[in-house]
């Protein structure tokens, strides 16, 4: 593995906060599958207590299942936009309220809320409005040796356990769990690379059986090529980008497994190894 | 050539709507937005009344983010606001009712989605002239419920039947093609796909410029019939090998990442009953005879 140097020294850890969330149904709550078939499915906000990071992607009786405990500050734009643009995957949380007060855990992803992933027996334990801490850290993270390569809520915790290796001078080798074409990623496009996700599109069930997206866990690393995240997302030939999988599958056309962007290179200075292990449930430590 | 609609079925309601004002965020950080690069730029964009750019004209090549043509309308109403941007057809008729343009007539020739949200109408430069933020019209909303009964497997979208009726199209071997000015390929498909195709906008991207020439996109007018390949806009818009979309360039091109000139998409199939052809210049300006 490359000793990787950074500014991490430089970076300012703060607290900010949120509040675990209860589900929210809309008027008129059915949503469509490709054929316009409508259905009702649970998966998004609250605490989800039987999917976890390094679960599977697919096949869930649900739509965009957020693993672990998912919160937000849905009162405060200004606090909501804290939490989501100063969070970065690996940092930890703490329950601050509630029977679980003072149990830690770690940030997983970002959805519309941020999802936290705790012991099952503190999942057990908590409930909606419960104050949830992240020690954000990793916001300003840069490789000093690497200007073509930009991270996006990059913890340094989360860098340092990626296994990246530094095959030839300027350029990175991350391990992932698998790739996927360009020209499937989906809703998201509109949005900046630091807020919420982009959903890969798999409404081509066949073409995920073929490439084996399918099989995708939850947690797993992802790489793209000819995709741009550096301040937004769009294709760009000879780009790369390497992302996380936050969220589960959806029946929606042109949605489907969230991609957080991790680490991305315009110039296209990040290569892949496949490694089915490259999961943070593994990387990190969750214990599954 | 004629193909058979359910013309006769179709339902034309009224729909209100005001001249929408632009919007910029607040201090003290923005109002810049990011262009792909990076770079901040402050530019207009969607919203308002827009004395220079007009349907037929270039898509590209204007200092603006995804500029809607001519005049823009929305409902402060969120709810009424769907309704508007829902059932307004690209090609049906719309009219002022308030103000000192008060009877002139224009044309939806558009839609724009998240974030905006509006319906895109074009007036010639006279009453541009007259026109007052705020000032009331009406759409005759119809084409939402058309059908090809010869060609169950596509489903039409915000799309007047009489403009349909006027668009370029033969059929061959049981398939309904479309004449379109190019086809965007599904890698370069960005803003719009996972929302909804009753309403909004499709975008292509633009970030990677040697690409979009490579697909003759970056000669497209606004008004332009387009093909969208592989790409299932049934229920919202998304990735399917095989599918077919029809768009109707609607604004300009943008720097921002995941985005470049929008569409409303009009026409969609996943079963090969809908295809297109090359039909350059295919553009609804010329169809309909709008004139700035």
């Amino acid at each position: 593995m490359a000793v990787l140097n950074t500014n991490e020294a430089s970076l300012v850890e703060m607290a900010v906060a949120g509040t675990v969330t209860t589900p929210a149904v809309r008027p008129g709550q059915y949503i469509p599958h490709p054929d316009g078939r409508a259905t009702v499915l649970p998966g998004m906000y609250g605490v989800t207590y039987n999917v976890r990071c390094g679960d599977r992607a697919f096949g869930w009786a649900g739509d965009h299942v957020e693993p672990g405990v998912s919160i937000d500050d849905d009162g405060d734009s200004g606090r909501h936009h804290a939490l989501h643009y100063l969070n970065c995957i690996g940092n930890e949380a703490m329950v601050t309220s509630g029977l679980a007060a003072g149990a830690k855990g770690i940030v997983i992803g970002e959805h519309a809320r941020i999802l936290v992933e705790f012991a099952p027996e503190t999942h057990d334990l908590m409930a909606p409005g419960d104050r949830v801490q992240v020690m954000t850290h990793g916001q300003g993270l840069t490789l000093t040796d690497y200007p073509d390569i930009a991270l996006k809520k990059m913890s340094p915790r989360l860098l340092h356990a990626l296994r990246i290796t530094a095959p030839e001078p300027g350029r990175l080798s991350v391990p992932v769990a698998m790739e996927l074409p360009v020209r499937i990623m989906g809703s998201g496009a509109e949005l900046n690379s630091e807020y919420v996700d982009q959903d890969l599109m798999s409404g081509d069930r066949a073409l995920m059986a073929e490439l084996g997206i399918d099989r995708m866990r939850l947690g797993d690393l992802v790489a793209i090529r000819h995709a741009d995240h550096h301040f937004g997302r769009s294709y760009r030939a000879g780009a790369i980008s390497i992302a996380l999988c936050i969220h589960g599958d959806s029946v929606m056309t042109g949605h489907g497994p969230g991609i957080l962007t991790l680490m991305t290179s315009a110039k296209g200075c990040i290569d892949f190894e496949i490694d089915p292990d490259a999961n943070i449930a593994t990387r990190l430590g969750l214990g599954v | 050539m004629t193909i058979a609609t359910n013309i006769a079925d179709i339902v034309s309601v009224s729909l209100a709507g005001q001249v929408a004002n632009p919007r910029l965020s607040g201090l003290p950080a923005e109002p810049y937005r990011l262009t792909a690069d990076g770079v901040p730029f402050l530019w207009p964009t969607f919203g308002g009344i827009v004395a220079n750019v007009s349907v037929g004209d270039s898509a590209f090549g204007w200092a603006g983010d995804c500029v809607h043509p001519s005049v823009s309308i929305s409902h402060p109403d969120a709810n009424k606001n769907r309704g508007l941007n829902v059932f307004a057809c690209v090609g049906n008729e719309a009219v002022v009712v308030s103000g000192m343009a008060q009877g002139a007539k224009g044309v939806v020739t558009g839609k724009s989605g998240r974030f905006s949200e509006q319906v895109i109408i074009h007036f010639d430069i006279e009453t541009r002239r007259k026109l007052a933020v705020d000032d009331r019209l009406l759409v005759r909303g119809a084409g939402v419920g058309l059908a090809l009964p010869d060609f169950t497997g596509i489903a039409m979208k915000s799309l007047a039947p009489s403009l349909f009726d006027r668009l370029p199209k033969r059929v061959e071997n049981g398939v309904l093609h479309m004449g379109v000015c190019a086809t965007v390929p599904p890698h370069m498909v960005g803003a719009g796909a996972g929302l909804t195709s009753e309403g909004g906008s499709l975008h292509m991207q633009s970030t990677d410029r040697a690409a979009l020439a490579e697909h003759g996109l970056d000669g497209l007018r606004l008004g332009d019939v387009v093909a969208v390949q592989d790409t299932d806009s049934r229920y919202n818009h998304g990735y399917l090998r095989g599918a077919l979309s029809i768009g109707i360039v609607g604004q300009t091109d943008g720097p921002r990442a995941g985005y470049g000139p929008g569409m409303t998409i009009v026409m969609t199939a996943i079963d090969g009953q809908l295809g297109s052809y090359e039909a350059p210049g295919t553009n609804i300006a010329d169809i309909l005879g709008l004139t700035a």
